[in-house]
Order: structure tokens, then C-alpha cells, then sequence
């Protein structure tokens, strides 16, 4: 029986109806009509379908949407500053090349904003633990590697939240 | 890959928890990180006609530690929360080691330390250095409490010692002796996101020469339906004086004990192979630090 939630999503409050068994990946994607969250594996392996709950990312392909009443929700189009100007992870990871299909991206973005807010230096090896999570199928991990340590520096320099 | 239909609820005291579990019994599930839960009910493995949602459950959650008594871990308490956690890394490293390894940031983010035990997964991660450090867990039902060695709780590949209307709410973990040190390791395909073909942890106590060992518990996961705890190590080492000798035969030991299956991750030969390096590796690392205590 579908009853009437309330998602605070990228700091908009949608009221959407849901079934309990529907997932917060396809709520976001179908009902709310928000795409940049990709559904990967549907298993909860690839790291694709990542957004942040209330700052921590985690995988919205396992997450059942009316479990997150109450919560913040952050998806890859809520990182962009009203002033249209991207984040520095985003705009890192164009100024690498740092995307190649694109599909892994949205997901990869929001693991490593996480990571950056939680320590803007890290290192080579925390970052490549830091999205072990997150899988390339264009095995592109060079660059986005590179692009999220440049991104780090851009935001220890800039204060940039 | 849909769910089944389920009625959802989300209580928002332990009470309450205990109250719906006691009158849907086994006909609920509890979905604290729903890591394990929602992947089985899309394979369709599961298909629970409700669901308690214990993530919101403030008395499950967050970890209590009292010098000289030990720590208390709500079993709702996220992995990251355990693998972040400052007196988890200075008093039970084994666990902080284990909380590290399990899944990926995002799996840690959601997956809790109950539902690693409650999932009763041969390969799980965290019960392995828990049973070395001697944890006991809390189960409460309608009729009260009752307290249990893990190691007699999680009973075979997906079993656990749960009766009808009863939850696991906590992990109580004794302080550690003195001159003790724990450490956890593991073999698998890769690091993250992976299922362990190997892990195991070492817990050891010293006497006051920094050599003679005076207890050690030495646990294996993935080689056996539940965590296998050594007899034959401790049997060789307690008492006497470390030494590579020792630790070769110890190792051996431990091997022996294994009872592995060949499986897509690993072939149970292999696995009896490094039964012996993990235990190898494990008593030497546990033995330096616990000289440094």
C-alpha cells in the first residue's frame, strides 16, 4: 500500500508516494526525477547508485526510501552552488579527464566529497581505499585519482565546503 | 530484482521493538543496515512479511566504554562508527582491524556490528577478532534479557542461538589484561568488497617476563560454518616461551584444525595453506605488541 513520504533532498523537501519495498535510487531517479544517480549492479557492489545521507555516502540501490524520512539527502545535482559554479571535486575531475563514460561518475564524485570533507589531504593510498567502493568499468582510476588529490588541494586552499 | 511486499514499521523505542517482534515473531525481520537483509530479498533468498526498522533506535546504538570494566557496542551501531572510534583503536585493535577491512566506505556507512553476527556468515569479518576478545552478546525479548558467549551464539552457516521474539541489542567486550594485544588479518581476492576465503585473529596475553604466553585465543573464519576457535594452539603455547620453532608448529596446528570447502573463492587446500601463514603472521604481530603494552 503506497503511502505519502517526505525526502529532504539536496535541501528540497518532495513529497512522494511510496511502497515500502520501493528504493531510494529508484524513488530518486523515477519519482523525483533526479537521473545524475545511476543505478549499476542493483546489488549494492558497484558504488554507481552512491549518494550521501546526512553526509556519509552509502548506496541507494540497498536502501529502502521510507527508511530515510527525516534524513538529509545529497545527490550529484545538489552539489553544484546556486551560482551555477560546480564543486571543485566536479570541476577536478573535468579538468583531468577524469571521466570517461561518465556512468561511474556521479557516484565517484560523492564517495570523494565525502572523503575530502573528512580530511582535504589525503593521501594516494587513502584515497584509492577511500573509493574502493566505486568501480570504473573504463578502468579509468588514474585520473580520478589525480583529479580527487588536486580537488583536495583546491579545497584546503579555498576553505571550500 | 524487487523487493517483496512487506508492511514496514519503524519503532522508535527498544520497547517497542521488543513488543512488534514479540507478536510477529518469525514472521518479521529486523532491517538495521540492510546490507545483507535487502540483497537476500532480492535474490529472493528472504521474503519476510515485515519489517522492523531498528536503525533509529537510540538504546541499540553507540559505544560506552568504562576503565577497568570494558566496552559496551549497541548492535546497531554502524561498522564505520566501530572503525573510526578512538578507544576501539586503542583497546580492542583486532576489532578496529576487522571494522576497517569489511566491505567498502559506503557498506561501513550503512552495515552494523548486530547484523555481521545475526547475518551468521561463515566469512563474516567482525566475529572473528570478537570471539578472540572474548565478546558476549546481549539478546532481550518480551520476557526479559539473557547473556551469551558469540562464540555460542552464531551456531552454523546462517544460525544463530535467536529464539522466536528475541534480538541481539548489544556486545559487551571485557577490558583487555594486561600485557594482551589482539590483531585481526585476512586473504581474499581483493580488498574491497570482497568475501574473505581466509581471516582470522589472535588475542594473547603475556606473563611478566614479556616472553612466557599465558593464554592466547586463537579464531579462524571462512575455514569452518562459524567462527572455529583453535584448541591445539593455545593446548602448544600456553605456558611456555615464545619461539619460531613454537609459532612453526602452532601454525601447523591451526591448519590442521581447519575444515575448509572449495569454493569459487578459494579451494580448500589453499585455504589450509594459509591458515598457517595468517596464524604465522598473526601470533608474531600479536606478540610484539603486546610486548609494547
Amino acid at each position: 500500500m503506497k503511502q505519502l513520504i517526505a525526502l529532504n533532498i539536496n535541501d528540497n523537501v518532495y513529497e512522494v508516494p511510496v511502497d515500502p519495498r520501493d528504493l531510494l535510487v529508484d524513488v530518486i531517479r523515477k519519482k523525483v526525477g533526479l537521473t545524475g544517480t545511476k543505478k549499476g549492479c542493483g546489488l549494492g557492489d558497484c558504488g554507481a547508485c552512491t549518494v550521501l545521507i546526512d553526509g556519509s555516502p552509502v548506496l541507494s540501490c540497498i536502501t529502502l526510501a521510507i527508511a530515510c524520512q527525516g534524513k538529509k539527502i545529497t545527490t550529484i545535482e545538489g552539489l553544484v552552488e546556486n551560482s551555477g559554479r560546480l564543486h571543485p571535486v566536479q570541476q577536478s575531475f573535468i579538468d583531468h579527464g577524469a571521466v570517461q563514460c561518465g556512468f561511474c561518475t556521479p557516484g565517484m564524485i560523492l564517495t570523494a566529497k565525502a572523503l575530502l570533507d573528512r580530511s582535504s589531504r589525503p593521501t594516494l593510498e587513502e584515497i584509492k581505499r577511500g573509493i574502493s567502493g566505486n568501480i570504473c568499468r573504463c578502468t579509468g582510476y588514474k585520473k580520478i585519482v589525480e583529479a580527487i588529490s588536486a580537488a583536495g588541494e583546491t579545497i584546503s586552499q579555498e576553505g571550500v565546503k | 530484482m524487487f523487493l517483496n511486499h512487506f508492511n514496514y514499521f519503524a519503532p522508535q523505542s527498544a520497547a517497542e521493538v521488543l513488543d512488534l517482534l514479540g507478536r510477529l515473531g518469525s514472521r518479521a525481520k529486523m532491517l538495521a543496515g540492510g546490507t545483507d537483509l535487502l540483497v537476500l530479498m532480492k535474490d529472493k533468498v528472504l521474503a519476510p512479511e515485515y519489517l522492523i526498522d531498528i536503525a533509529n533506535i537510540a538504546e541499540f546504538k553507540g559505544i560506552a566504554y568504562e576503565p577497568g570494566k570494558g566496552a559496551v557496542i549497541g548492535a546497531a551501531t554502524k561498522i564505520a562508527e566501530i572503525e573510526h572510534s578512538a578507544i576501539i583503536r586503542e583497546k580492542y585493535f583486532a576489532l578496529h582491524q576487522a571494522a576497517g577491512a569489511l566491505g567498502s566506505v559506503q557498506i561501513r556507512n550503512m552495515a552494523t556490528i548486530g547484523g555481521n553476527s545475526c547475518n551468521a556468515s561463515p566469512a563474516a569479518e567482525t566475529p572473528t577478532p570478537l570471539v578472540a576478545l572474548g565478546a558476549e552478546v546481549v539478546l532481550a525479548s518480551l520476557t526479559g534479557e539473557r547473556k551469551l558467549p558469540l562464540e555460542q551464539f552464531i551456531l552454523d552457516n546462517r544460525k544463530t542461538a535467536l529464539a522466536e521474539g528475541e534480538i541481539l541489542t548489544k556486545f559487551i567486550l571485557p577490558e583487555p589484561a594486561p600485557r594482551s594485544a589482539g590483531r585481526y588479518s585476512y586473504i581474499g581476492l581483493r580488498d574491497a568488497m570482497e568475501i574473505d576465503a581466509v581471516n582470522m585473529a589472535v588475542n594473547l596475553v603475556l606473563e611478566e617476563d614479556d616472553l612466557t604466553l599465558k593464554d592466547l585465543k586463537l579464531v579462524m573464519g571462512s575455514v569452518a560454518p562459524r567462527p572455529l576457535v583453535s584448541v591445539e594452539v593455545p593446548g602448544l603455547l600456553s605456558g611456555r616461551e615464545f619461539s619460531d620453532t613454537l609459532v612453526h608448529e602452532a601454525s601447523r596446528a591451526a591448519s590442521g584444525e581447519a575444515t575448509p570447502i572449495s569454493d569459487i573463492r578459494a579451494s580448500a587446500e589453499y585455504r589450509q595453506e594459509v591458515v598457517a601463514v595468517l596464524a604465522r603472521r598473526l601470533l608474531y604481530e600479536a606478540f610484539a605488541a603486546a610486548k609494547e603494552v
